[in-house]
């Protein structure tokens, strides 16, 4: 083992506030493994001598490798699946009906990380609109890397093994080298893009669906407002926002409802308050 | 035939750490730690062949204890434990999964042959006309494992890349 | 519940057959497809899940999942193949000879269990 008990803590603490990473104790061999490529790539001796710079002079580049070799990504597709079983199920049977006129709905992918969610989001659409109606999702994330990442829509083996039906695999997807790529026709509908949901909000066309998933979890319960506040201004008067399955709107925002959708919930804005009317709760 | 392919060490890195991912290291508390030493010593090693569209084999090598060490992880027991048979089996069943998903990223028309198990040192190994194309070279619990990818010329009047 | 686990790795299905009796399941085990298909013939209940690896001496995973789906009595059965045959088009073929569900090597334990909740496999609670 050459990492130092000081040099796991500095690499913990880079991670932990730039990308919520957490590394519990016992994973100092897996750290050492994953950062000696990293070492090596940009042309130092060793590891010691590469973080050893790194806290000498910040370096963004090396804290984006660091964060880059150390990201496990834990997400699966149609995480959670209830969500996604009501939208086939109540949501968007009841938006073929209301959006008829216009036979397109907008999705909202909030905090989207490395796509999954939207594009998990892109193939329920795919499957379940009507031919004629056409969708587009939105992927937002306060990360350029993820951002990028998301729109490079690649994913390993052992992330394409997770939650997604093989059928789904070899439809929506094609081999890119030692990864999954998501084809052009399902990503041509997703678009990623750089935002950062506790700052005042871009204009944007208001969404039908907006999927706020275990987010507000690492806010503050001021901050969680404001987010609330933010996509209440850009859902539909009549559109549904989804939490994490161990968020809720109650005390913290009582402009929205929560609402059963299939068999889990959803909430919507409370009719007859119009959006960005003064918070109450 | 250009001994280039489109399977790079960064492939064959990620393929490697799926495994220990997935079936040596699922806790994430034991993992290969690269040591990019091609001349690290080996005790046995296994390997499978491509042939088709393209011509080579991937060796898998590490001292018997490593072996050992990942025949007690898939069979959960200790390594002591661990049978000829059973050694035998998960070394060639290792060699079969990166050899597996190797011949995915190779063009269609590549067929993996049967792994072959060998007790000895990968050094003793006589794989005619190959050249190393890429290694990952390690070490795990403090003993050497590496899985290397191996192109077969065609024949002796190969242009030879760099 | 009942799973076969058929792959002609002792090593793989050591690794499969613990993963399903967390499950719950009794495992039953063959080495091949022609050994799987002999086991099947003589059992009163057919098992519910069918866990099968592609390259086998005898009888390939692929031949197995076409003998099961032509067969009425083995209906019931859920056929996942596990294996590292990983293109594109060896999974469409799979699939199209009946296979319902599709696992490359190496997958984690994780990966595993939530491909058979996709398949309803999984008693509500057991995933880890």
């Amino acid at each position: 083992m050459t990492l130092s008990q000081s040099e796991f803590s500095f690499v913990s603490t880079l991670v932990r506030k730039e990308a919520s990473i957490v590394l519990a104790p016992g994973k100092e061999y897996l750290v050492e493994a994953r950062l000696i490529p990293v070492a090596r790539a940009v042309g130092a001796a060793n590891v010691n001598e590469f973080l050893a710079e790194l806290q000498r002079r910040p370096n963004l580049d090396y804290q984006r490798k660091i964060i880059d070799a150390l990201t496990t990504n834990e997400t699966s597709w149609f995480r959670d699946r209830e969500p996604f079983a009501a939208l086939t199920d109540v949501i968007l049977p009841e938006l073929i009906k209301s959006r008829a006129a216009t036979r397109k709905v907008r999705f909202w992918s909030g905090a989207s990380s490395s796509g999954q969610e939207a594009y998990s989001l892109a193939i329920t659409l795919q499957e379940a609109l009507p031919p004629g109606w056409s969708y587009e999702i939105v992927g937002t994330d306060i990360s350029t890397e993820m951002v990028k990442r998301a729109e490079t829509a690649e994913y390993s083996q052992v992330e394409v093994n997770r939650g997604l039906p093989a059928a789904q695999l070899v439809q929506y997807f094609e081999r890119a080298g030692a990864h999954w790529r998501v084809t052009s026709h399902l990503r041509k509908n997703v678009s990623f893009k750089l935002m950062n949901l506790t700052a005042p909000l871009p204009a944007m066309q208001p969404f039908d669906v907006v999927f706020m998933r275990n987010v507000l979890i690492y806010f503050d319960v001021a901050t969680k407002r404001t987010v609330l506040q933010n996509v209440a201004k850009l859902l539909r008067p009549d559109g549904w926002l989804f939490l994490g399955a161990a968020e809720t709107t109650i005390g913290i925002d009582d402009n929205y409802e929560r609402v059963a959708a299939g068999r889990t919930s959803a909430y919507r804005v409370r009719t007859g308050v119009p959006a960005g009317a003064p918070r109450r709760g | 035939m250009s001994v280039e392919v489109e399977v790079n060490e960064n492939d064959l890195a990620e393929m490697v750490e799926q495994v220990w991912e997935s079936y040596l290291d699922p806790e994430g508390i034991n993992p290969l730690i690269p040591t990019y030493d091609e001349n690290q010593p080996s005790e046995v090693h296994s390997s499978v062949s491509i042939t088709g569209s393209w011509t080579g084999h991937i060796v898998y090598a590490s001292s018997t204890q490593a072996a050992r060490r990942a025949a007690a992880a898939f069979l959960a027991m200790e390594a002591d434990e661990v049978s000829q048979e059973d050694l035998t089996d998960v070394l060639g069943e290792l060699a079969n999964i990166v050899g597996g998903n190797v011949k995915a990223m190779l063009p269609p028309g590549a067929f993996l042959s049967l792994p072959q198990v060998v007790l000895a040192p990968e050094s003793t190994a006589r794989f005619p006309n190959t050249q190393r194309i890429s290694g990952v070279y390690g070490i795990w619990d403090g003993e050497p494992v590496s899985i290397s990818m191996w192109h077969s010329r065609a024949d002796n009047n190969q242009e030879v890349g760099a | 519940m009942r799973a076969m686990v058929i792959d002609d790795s002792r090593a793989m299905r050591m690794i499969l057959k613990r993963i399903v009796t967390k499950l719950n399941f009794d495992a039953v085990e063959a080495g091949d497809g022609q050994e799987a298909l002999n086991l099947l013939a003589d059992m009163t209940e057919v098992p519910d899940l069918a866990l099968i690896d592609w390259n086998m001496p005898n009888m390939n995973g692929l031949e197995f999942v076409t003998n099961v789906r032509a067969d009425p009595r083995l209906r019931e059965m859920t056929l996942v193949m596990v294996t590292t045959e990983s293109e594109q088009s060896q999974i469409v073929r799979a699939l199209a000879a009946g296979a319902h569900e599709y696992v490359i090597k190496p997958f984690t334990e994780g990966a595993m269990i939530e491909k058979l909740a996709l398949l309803g496999l999984v008693p509500t609670g057991a995933n880890s």
